[in-house]
């Protein structure tokens, strides 16, 4: 018996608890041992009669359709599934597919309900899952924030044990100080700093056959890969993902405070079933895409009516959306060959600016470097093609002004890119800024062509051009407001929406323009145009009030 | 037809016990004569009760029961609300050796103040009416069982019960059979089997704790053999039957 309330102790909600509590709800469990590939709750069947916990083994979420099975997550060890059916009591809302045996805890419907009743701690973890917020949302509108890993962000999560080593120390005494304190990386106070790990202990001093005195700088990682206190969790566990590592360190400024581990975030991640990342790993075919990119359409949407905040979202949508132009990149480049020079997957208006919510047209160009060597044009050109496709092919619609890398215009060396921008700002004609200034709003995405170096200076220079930004300032302008300022409601008076109001163009037009219009004034290089309010208030002619307001009205 | 029945009853009853089956418990007679789970049934729809004994030593003659623990499985479902666990005082606490305390735990005063056997196997017959019997290395338990439950009531343990050690011992040498692998362990010791099934192992020589891994165990085997086609009730006796 306590073994079982041992294992409680170590998973959410029941870590929550106290040991009496846990040890009363341990004595109600049953538990059952399931073979491989046999359906434990099954997709729109009868509402669930327990609380599943996974003792040993691993679980299938899926659904499954007429062509095939979509597999939505797999639980392991200490995760739980079933409560939505059981909260709800409502038929289940994915199949639950033992992978493997299975050993599972069970809590009986009745003990689930009566622990929700009188433990609130218990009530409030379950309460925070998405499902649930949502359906509350249903019935009461009164929802107000997202589920936790559309929310936490980094300094939630650092536990503040940083273990650091001098450059001087050899691998060994990396070794020891790892073993000391029980953690599995070491940051190396080298300039640029450095980080070792586990895996490079093992990988590149052991499997190398290097001896123990070997100095950590020459195994270390570095420089490395960070991420402000500031960025969602989400985003942190998306880049660990592709990038295949388990460490990330986190930074305050320039100086690193913490390091987030992949467990520490999968811990995270077990307690909310948002399953989006590895649903991306394990995506095979244009369908699994398209299923992945309906996946974040569908989960934003939800979070949207379930009052998150739209910055936030659009933040989100962007990592997740990015990581699936990654992940078309990286395949082209598999079928395609490794790419002849460095390029860089640009993005530009909506997803350049983090504000693309829902899934809107593909604007997206590239760059390569201007050195390039003959074919790789011919290269580019063929990745492209085969990434819009793909886009295409996952929901996301062509830019009707062919803003995208398959037009040739937009898929150009780098110095090309540069005379661009140079053209725009020294020869501002309305006409041409209207349809160019989301190319102020570049982001890269994907490639190890450094972009940023070059353009941004040129963008920076606008700042003195009063010119442009007086014409760019007049552009903007031109837009009108959906509200006529500000009760009316201004709907569509042509085409097909009449008597609609397009949000997209009407609504944030403005304010996104402004804030882009002040940004460059203030030659802040951020693109997302609530963090361009904010930057900017202090160093443009934007008054403070004057932000705020603009703040609360892009929300 | 049924004073025939009646009358043979009684005789079944004398040739088990030479006293009347009447003057037994209730409880006693309730036992006896629960039907035995038809051998068609899918094993998941057999009810099980998983036992676990704790003993002053090896011997039943000499040797006394100390403690008992006992789960119930139900729809191939091990039930924590249906465990049961009681001490039970031995006829001389102060004779129970110090050699054996140290595997069980008990104390010499704790087994004192237990109460005494026979109500505490009243308990158990009422547990086990109807259902069968699991218990890991049965030849020990049942012995130990049986004794005691001639000497308080002239009855006889009753069958069919099921031993997981033949069971472990027999799925150990199909696997052994199919790799060709000699080498495997043939240990089926309770925390060898649990460990290689890879169930927890609840700590050990508590009499609920061993019933509770003993439960496990049974569930990762009986789905074994289930996939092996000894899907029945009738099969899994044929595998680790005991007690016949």
């Amino acid at each position: 018996m306590e073994e079982i309330a041992r294992f409680l102790l170590g998973i959410p909600p029941f870590s929550q608890l106290s040991p009496e509590q846990v040890e009363q709800i341990g004595n109600e469990m049953q538990i059952e041992y399931f073979p491989a590939g046999e359906n434990i709750i099954v997709h729109h069947g009868p509402p669930s009669a327990y609380l599943y916990i996974v003792r040993q083994g691993s679980v299938d979420l899926l659904r499954e359709h007429e062509h095939g099975v979509q597999i939505l997550d797999t639980l392991g060890e200490g995760e739980i599934f079933a409560y939505p059916s059981l909260i709800r009591n409502k038929p289940p809302i994915a199949t639950v597919r033992t992978r493997e045996e299975v050993l599972l805890y069970l809590l009986p419907a009745a003990t689930f309900h009566q622990l929700r009743r009188t433990i609130p701690l218990f009530n409030r973890f379950f309460a925070t899952s998405a499902i649930e917020r949502i359906s509350q949302r249903l019935q009461a509108h009164d929802a107000n924030a997202a589920p936790e890993l559309f929310r936490m962000r980094l300094r939630d999560l650092i536990r503040y044990r940083l273990v650091s080593i001098s450059p001087d120390a050899s691998v060994r005494e990396a070794a020891m100080l790892m073993s000391q304190h029980d953690v599995s990386s070491v940051l190396v106070e080298s300039d640029p700093p450095g980080i070792v790990t586990d895996r490079d202990l093992r990988n590149r001093v052991l499997a190398a056959g290097l001896s123990d005195a070997t100095p950590v700088t020459r195994v270390m990682t570095s420089p490395v890969l960070t991420l402000p206190t500031d960025s969602l969790v989400f985003e942190a566990l998306v880049t660990m993902l592709q990038r295949k590592f388990h460490h990330m360190p986190v930074v305050e400024g320039d100086r690193i405070v913490g390091m987030v581990t992949h467990s520490d975030i999968l811990r995270q991640q077990s307690k909310n079933p948002l399953f989006l990342p590895r649903q991306l790993q394990r995506a095979r075919t244009a369908d699994d895409f398209r299923a992945y990119a309906d996946q974040v359409t569908a989960t934003v949407g939800s979070l949207l009516d379930a009052g998150a905040r739209v910055n936030d979202l659009g933040h989100v949508a962007s990592v997740a959306y990015d990581a699936l132009v990654v992940r078309l990149l990286q395949d082209a480049e598999a079928t395609l060959g490794p790419p002849p020079c460095p390029y860089a997957w640009l993005a530009f208006g909506s997803e350049g600016r983090y504000e693309q919510v829902l899934r809107t047209d593909q604007d997206n160009g590239l760059a390569y470097a201007s050195d390039a060597p003959s074919g790789a044009a011919e290269y580019f050109a063929a990745l492209a093609e085969q990434v819009v496709g793909a886009l295409l092919a996952s929901g996301f619609p062509p830019c009707p002004g062919k803003v995208m890398a398959t037009n040739p215009e937009w898929r150009q060396p780098l110095d090309v890119w540069k005379s661009y921008f140079e053209q725009w700002m020294s020869m501002p004609r309305e006409h041409t800024l209207l349809r160019v200034a989301a190319f102020f709003d570049y982001r890269p995405v994907y490639g190890s062509l450094e972009v940023e170096s070059v353009l941004r200076p040129v963008i920076r220079r606008g700042r003195e051009n009063r010119v442009f930004l007086g014409r760019l300032a007049r552009v903007a302008l031109r837009q009108h407001a959906p509200l006529s300022f500000f009760r009316q409601l201004v709907l569509e008076r042509s085409g097909e929406t009449r008597d609609l109001i397009d949000l997209k163009v009407r609504g944030t037009t403005l304010v996104v323009d402004l804030a882009r219009l002040f940004a460059l004034e203030a030659g802040c290089p951020r693109t997302n145009t609530v963090t361009r309010l904010h930057h900017c208030v202090e160093q443009s002619s934007l008054s403070p009030s004057g932000a705020d307001d603009w703040w609360q009205r892009s929300n | 037809m049924r004073s025939l029945v009646r009358w043979w009853r009684s005789v079944v009853a004398r040739l088990v016990d030479p006293r009347r089956l009447e003057d037994l418990p209730v409880v006693v007679q309730d036992y006896l004569n629960a039907p035995v789970p038809a051998g068609r049934l899918p094993w998941r729809d057999v009810p099980y009760t998983v036992l676990d004994i704790e003993t002053s030593g090896l011997d039943p003659r000499w040797d006394s029961i100390l403690a008992i623990g006992a789960v119930d499985i139900e729809g191939g479902r091990v039930r924590l609300d249906r465990r049961w666990y009681s001490m039970t005082r031995p006829p001389e606490p102060s004779k129970v050796a110090a050699a054996s305390i140290r595997i069980h735990g008990l104390l010499r005063q704790e087994l004192a103040q237990a109460p005494p056997l026979e109500p505490v196997l009243l308990e158990l017959l009422s547990r086990l009416q109807g259902r069968v019997l699991v218990v890991h290395m049965a030849a020990i338990d049942v012995k130990f069982l049986d004794r005691a439950l001639r000497k308080h009531f002239r009855v006889r343990l009753r069958g069919p019960a099921l031993d997981t050690a033949r069971i472990g011992g027999v799925l150990l040498h199909n696997e052994r059979m199919m790799s060709g692998d000699d080498e495997r362990p043939r240990d089926t010791t309770l925390r060898s089997l649990a460990k290689q099934a890879k169930i927890p192992v609840h700590p050990q020589h508590n009499a609920l704790s061993d019933a509770l891994t003993t439960a496990q165990l049974f569930l990762y085997q009986a789905t074994r053999l289930q996939k092996q086609g000894k899907d029945t009730f009738h099969k899994l006796l044929r595998v680790g039957g005991c007690l016949k």
